[in-house]
């Protein structure tokens, strides 16, 4: 116990808020004739804190439209909060979300060498790892074919590869472990856990899958309509929160 | 305070000796005004530069981001220049002819159309358009593309940072290349012609990157605005092609407009003042003022500078408003 107190932080979130408002698009037409409607806000996340330890792993709940995935976002640099910091300690960052940023037009091996430059690896590096990430992504020729020509499946399938063979080390994960047919979803999951049980790799994931969070996770962060109603022990908070949602 | 500022005055104007006493009452109040401007008008300055002491402070760490941020990415900028470029001639049966075919036709309807139509007549008339329309069409194609950049490249901007600019940068790329190869068809039409080869010909490097830097000083600012201003694109549509006919592509400006507003407008605007050099320098052998390039390469650069400024400190939210 002593020697976890040691470990330091990898994450650390203070009192972020996160607000939708007045960036409505505006069209010359309205802001002329119409006179300024009330900014109306929208909280998405209030005044969240919490921090992750080198090598923790934190699972987020929460019903819909709590703010997991605007949290996750903002701490993937995506965009800022409006107050409060988020220190990531000059670790490298990466969010695996539903597909990453594909260039549609472009063939996958393109969007592959172009996804990892973003991530901060060098060609070199990237070009090493491109087998390991062709081989895992199981979509043969279609490689070399431009993305938008892909099945949603094998879209997918692609981006869980890359984001899952380019290690970088925080890991986003939201919502992606239910990626492809069962086999590959079985490999994936492995895979996953091979990522998360290295004890250099901090990982925040999102998730509404009980089971995979309960046996994952170190500690379960709770989210309700933007606030954390609960942090702690996976089994206790997860206990509470599926009482929440069922009672 | 009064009088030193007073003693100021009068020494620009050229009195030499001052004394108070030799005076006019009327002269006395002017000076005792003045002096009273003054030490108003000091105040203030000193305040509003002591004020603005942090938005410098706040300029500098952009710059220096900027240039940060310029080299981690400019990779990736390349990369996806090349793929960019790949990819649009992947799927055609002449491919890069492309480039050269698509410059070369329009470049004969122009000058059907204003060489034998309207009978405008300039020396080396084909390469006096294809120079025109090489330059211009690079504009063009920056400025169009900035508006809705970061609209049309939502799925990488809402998964993964980057700056937003660097999207511009790349396009920069594409589009320069193409432009260097219609250049390439530039060189060929001289040799044809037999242009006569001066020395002033190195211009065109200076010049060249004189107009990068215009482009994407213009294309950074209208990036930001095109993400809030769904109306802009329309706007920058009608106003490009308004200012395709004060640039001159196919005819000279400073030849065809009445006498002093063809030159004022060949200087006022850059694109304009631009291409006219680069025929200068190409086609007559004519040396330009290097005094303007410098005044257009200074104000783009601080253009740029606040618009890259401006975009950092926004570029966080664009993804919340598309």
């Amino acid at each position: 116990m002593e020697e976890r107190e040691l470990i330091e932080n990898a994450i650390e979130v203070k009192e972020v808020c996160v607000n939708y408002k007045s960036l409505h698009n505006v069209t010359i037409r309205h802001s002329a004739f119409r006179k300024r409607k009330k900014e109306e806000e929208f909280k998405a996340v209030k005044n969240v804190s919490f921090s992750v330890k080198e090598g923790g792993i934190l699972g987020i709940v929460g019903k819909n439209g709590s703010g997991k995935s605007t949290l996750l976002r903002s701490i993937a640099g995506v965009f800022s909060p409006n107050s409060g910091s988020i220190d990531l300690k000059n670790h490298s960052i990466s969010l695996m979300a539903l597909g990453i940023g594909f260039k549609e037009s472009l063939s996958g091996r393109e969007n592959i060498i172009l996804s990892g430059l973003l991530l901060g690896f060098t060609e070199r590096e990237i070009l090493d790892k491109m087998s390991g990430i062709i081989d895992f992504a199981e979509i043969g020729d279609f490689i070399d074919k431009p993305v938008n020509t892909y099945s949603s499946g094998m879209h997918s399938k692609l981006a869980f590869s890359i984001t899952a063979m380019l290690e970088t080390d925080i890991m986003l994960v939201d919502e992606v472990l239910s990626v492809g047919d069962e086999r590959f979803k079985n490999k994936s999951m492995s895979k996953m856990k091979e990522l998360i049980e290295d004890k250099n790799r901090t990982v925040i994931i999102v998730s509404h899958s009980i089971e995979l969070l309960r046996e994952m996770c170190d500690e379960i962060l709770w989210m309700h309509d933007g606030e954390v109603k609960e942090m702690g022990d996976p089994d206790e908070v997860l206990e509470h929160y599926l009482k929440f949602m069922t009672g | 305070m009064i009088n030193g500022a007073s003693c100021i005055i009068s020494f620009i104007r050229g009195v030499k000796r001052i004394s108070f006493s030799h005076m006019t009452v009327s002269y006395r109040i002017k000076y005792f005004l003045v002096g009273v401007g003054f030490a108003i008008i000091i105040p203030v300055f000193l305040y509003l530069l002591k004020k603005s002491m942090g938005f410098f402070e706040q300029l500098k760490n952009d710059v220096c981001r900027f240039v940060k941020d310029l080299k981690r990415y400019f990779r990736y900028a390349v990369r996806l220049a090349k793929a960019d470029l790949r990819t649009e001639v992947a799927n055609s049966y002449l491919d890069w002819l492309w480039w050269l075919i698509e410059p070369f036709c329009m470049m004969l309807i122009y000058a059907f159309v204003y060489g034998v139509v309207f009978q405008t007549t300039e020396e080396y008339f084909t390469a006096f358009i294809f120079i025109g329309l090489t330059v211009w069409s690079f504009f063009l194609r920056n400025t169009s593309a900035s508006v809705s950049m970061v609209r049309s490249s939502k799925a990488i901007i809402s998964k993964i940072y980057l700056p937003k600019y660097i999207l511009l940068f790349s396009k920069m790329l594409v589009n320069g290349f193409k432009m260097l190869i219609s250049f390439g068809v530039v060189i060929v039409m001289m040799i044809v012609y037999r242009v006569h080869i001066t020395v002033n010909v190195l211009y065109l490097l200076p010049i060249l990157i004189d107009l990068f830097l215009v482009s994407f000083a213009i294309g950074v600012v209208l990036m930001h605005y095109g993400v809030f201003v769904r109306d802009l694109p329309y706007i920058i549509d009608i106003l490009l092609r308004m200012l395709m006919y004060l640039t001159g592509t196919f005819y000279s400006l400073a030849k065809r407009v009445p006498a002093p507003y063809g030159e004022i407008i060949e200087k006022v605007n850059p694109i304009a003042y631009l291409i006219a050099s680069a025929r200068d320098v190409l086609l007559y052998g004519k040396a330009i003022s290097w005094q303007l390039l410098i005044v257009w390469t200074i104000i783009s650069a601080i253009v740029l500078i606040l618009g890259i400024s401006l975009i950092y400190r926004n570029e966080n939210s664009y993804v919340k408003v598309i």
